[in-house]
């Protein structure tokens, strides 16, 4: 799994590209480096999930946490490209109706 | 008018999900590296429609996950023990040789709580009930796995007395789940 984040763009979203699998090996890491760049000031984040065909639970309880960070301090999340088994597992974790989704462009 | 209903894991040790007879078994050593080859190793022969993409995998992963770490603490001289089915559905049996689920009820009473705030739709409390967070969580725990497998396990999950073994089964209907 790894992930690429981008300059803001003219919306003032910073995207993060997010590639392979969300999975418990990999998920800790992408969860604390997310956080910690909330923590760090990024106010406004994009996550491309469209290259993630896999997502387990500890992938869920990174977004979960990335989800609560980011209402704690008032971070903008939006997700765009859930598809698959990732938007199933989220849907079955009652996660999926608090991350705010747009359409891939 | 709306009417709260919250699943919960059951106990029951003579339930029907636990007759193994005429099922295939396999087991493994407690190696946390290797839960994800354990699952592909289980589900080599799984018809292709069961698979449903890699949500039979990522569910099956979850037990096995359970098993070797929260059972079995990772304990290389311990081993987990599963048997499998997959002819009209997809049923397993995994059981592992720790303490035990001992914190079922807990469970049950935080997915209740949680359940609850979802459906009064006050999305802060859910927010913060999202992950279960039991005394021994750590990183690597995203805390919402048997909530999505209480859905995906449409034909049960029930653990037994000691609560250290778990049966599953998951209904097809016309190759694809019937829920």
């Amino acid at each position: 799994m790894e992930w690429l984040i981008s300059q803001p763009d003219t919306d003032g979203f910073e995207n993060v590209i997010v590639t392979g699998d969300c999975d418990l090996y990999a998920a800790p890491s992408f969860a604390k480096a997310m956080r910690d760049r909330i923590a760090g000031g990024s106010t406004r984040l994009r996550f491309d999930l469209s290259k993630v065909d896999y997502l387990d639970s500890t992938g869920v309880g990174a977004i979960i946490r990335i989800l609560q960070e980011g209402r704690r301090s008032g971070t903008e999340l939006l997700f765009r490209g859930v598809k698959g088994t990732p938007r199933k597992v989220l849907r079955m974790s009652n996660i999926l109706s608090l991350m705010r989704e747009e359409q891939l462009p | 008018m709306k009417r709260f209903i919250a699943r919960k894991l059951i106990v029951d040790e003579r339930n029907e999900l636990f007759d193994a007879q005429g099922m295939r078994y396999v087991e493994f050593p407690s190696d946390f590296s290797r839960i994800r080859e354990f699952t592909s190793l289980v589900l080599a022969e799984c018809p292709e429609s069961f698979r449903e993409g890699n949500l039979l995998e990522q569910q099956l992963s979850e037990i096995i996950k359970n098993g070797i770490k929260h059972g079995n603490r990772n304990d290389p001289l311990k081993r987990l023990r599963v048997w499998y089915d997959l002819r009209k559905r997809a049923r397993f049996i995994v059981e592992d040789e720790g303490e035990g689920f001992i914190e079922l009820d807990q469970w049950n009473e935080f997915f209740q709580e949680r359940q609850k705030a979802l459906f009064d739709e006050d999305f802060d409390a859910f927010l913060s009930l999202a992950s279960y967070r039991g005394p021994k969580s750590d990183e690597t725990d995203g805390g919402n796995s048997l909530i999505a497998a209480l859905e995906y396990w449409n034909g049960g999950m029930i653990f037994n007395e000691a609560r250290n073994k778990v049966g599953v089964v998951r209904w097809y209907a016309r190759g694809s789940a019937s829920s």
